[in-house]
């Protein structure tokens, strides 16, 4: 059985179509036909690393920033802020150079579970991408396994790539679960991602106590009330 | 601390060679020996004259130009800077990060020239947690946490909001958590010459939390003591005791 595949077109910035995403999208989620268009899997979206030739380019760009914004680039605290800031940069990006099978190839397992499996108060630290500043918050994650688990730590590990991007929060909550369910093909996935907007809280409107959530719902956790409350219930405690 | 030589377009160079006008509170040499701090009469110009100026029309002046320097970094990421999400991420990033470092635009002689008043009160104010968002100078990533200040006035003291009005001006800069915690005693001290002044910063690093070592939950505390403060133990407890409750 090939794994659910997910209708994607470039214009769609990685993200598959929000209006048929759960039924027709996957395999074995519902009934509508599945249209063996010309698909990608998500995973295929993953862009090309950069090189070294990146790095001198984001330092130049950092020189000219710390320029524009009237400071002296040559004092002694901003001397190697350029180079510093462009690693830093590219470590909160990484994300685009990691890939799932990568790292979950090995840690799915057959079990014989049929209860809901919860990591809950994953930190994740991201990008947004209209600022190009940090929001950071917790991420709560369900499934319900369908004959195969994963490996606990690979949760996290899917929470940093996709969260390690230059991000929106309500597609970082939808790639993560898109993810898994290309993977373990569950009877369901929740993801819930509870976060502080640096963009807001420092500038903007500086509402300092504000937090944003999403949810994605798959399978059981859309379909099915009771199972979707024991998730929240159990992942807000 | 040397902080070179400002380069602010526009003509405005002022810096370290000191403005041509002060708000006439440039401490009195002989007044009280610790509020000019460790500095002789002639090297004591106020802090205020260090302070850099960028105007809003500066700020138009380099817009294109960070703006330029964002694009270059969103391909230099590898991202696709025509993609809907990220068409006018330049802009706002430039905006966002003029808006991070704006306290090189205001001077403190502006904000707090009306707002100090003659009272005979000579007990100790405190006005704490105040929430502070900088730049960390060396990743150019914030750090935010709470500043926590008091004084013991000296027949002179100041409107409170003033207090967080100074931890604005110097933390939304380019900064490191320690010059910023000097940098408000001092400012207080300079406008007020009070018998004492105490700063302390607690804060949460981004660039170690996020990136580095990645610790979450560390939490860098600066204090800065001066006068009866420093001098007075009992003085510093009390004030210490009074921020953590």
């Amino acid at each position: 059985m090939e794994y659910a595949k997910q209708i994607v077109t470039p214009d769609m910035n990685g993200v598959c179509c929000a209006k048929n995403f759960v039924a027709s999208c996957f395999e074995g989620f519902g009934d509508q036909a599945f249209e063996p268009k010309k698909v990608t899997v998500q995973w295929k979206e993953e862009k090309a690393p950069s090189g070294a030739d990146a790095l001198a380019a984001l330092e130049g760009a950092y020189t000219s920033i710390l320029r524009g914004l009237g400071e002296n680039p040559e004092r002694q605290g901003l001397l190697k802020t350029p180079r510093r800031a462009a690693k830093a940069m590219q470590f909160f990006t990484k994300g685009y150079q990691d890939s799932i099978p990568d790292i979950l190839n090995d840690a799915i397992f057959d079990e014989d579970h049929d209860e809901i499996v919860i990591v809950k108060n994953i930190d994740m630290f991201s990008l947004c991408e209209h600022h190009l500043v940090p929001f950071f918050g917790k991420v709560h994650i369900g499934y319900l396994p369908n004959k195969k688990v994963v490996g606990l730590s690979k949760l996290a590990r899917i929470v940093e790539i996709y969260s390690r991007r230059l991000q929106v929060q309500e597609r970082l909550t939808k790639q993560i679960a898109v993810a898994i369910t290309e993977a373990l093909k569950p009877a369901g996935v929740a993801v819930v991602i509870e976060a502080t907007h640096m963009c807001m809280v420092m500038r903007g409107v500086q509402k300092i106590n504000s937090k944003t959530l999403t949810s994605t719902m798959l399978g059981v956790f859309r379909e099915d009330q009771k199972t979707r409350e024991e998730f929240l219930t159990l992942a807000k405690e | 601390m040397d902080r070179g030589t400002p380069l602010v377009k526009g003509g405005k160079a002022e810096g370290l060679s000191g403005s041509g006008t002060t708000s006439g509170k440039v401490p009195v040499a002989g007044a009280g020996g610790w509020q000019n701090g460790h500095s002789e009469p002639q090297r004591a110009a106020a802090q205020w004259q260090e302070e850099r100026t960028r105007s809003l029309e500066d700020n138009q002046l380099s817009l294109p130009s960070l703006e330029a320097a964002y694009s270059a970094i969103l391909r230099g990421l590898g991202e696709d800077p025509e993609r809907q999400g990220l068409l006018k991420t330049p802009w706002r990033a430039a905006t966002a990060m003029q808006f991070f470092t704006k306290g090189y635009q205001e001077k403190i002689s502006d904000i707090l020239n009306d707002a100090i008043f003659d009272e005979d009160h000579d007990e100790m104010v405190i006005v704490k947690d105040i929430d502070m968002f900088s730049m960390c100078e060396h990743h150019l990533v914030p750090f935010i946490g709470k500043v926590s200040i008091g004084y013991l006035p000296n027949r002179k003291v100041i409107g409170v909001s003033k207090l967080a009005r100074i931890v604005e001006i110097y933390s939304r800069r380019l900064q490191v958590q320690e010059r910023l915690t000097k940098q408000i005693a001092k400012a207080i001290t300079e406008a007020l010459q009070p018998a004492g002044v105490g700063v302390v910063i607690e804060a949460t690093h981004m660039c170690m939390v996020m990136r580095g070592v990645q610790k979450m939950n560390s939490k860098t505390v600066t204090s800065t003591m001066l006068g009866v403060f420093r001098e007075d133990p009992k003085t510093r407890e009390e004030f210490l005791t009074l921020i953590r409750n």
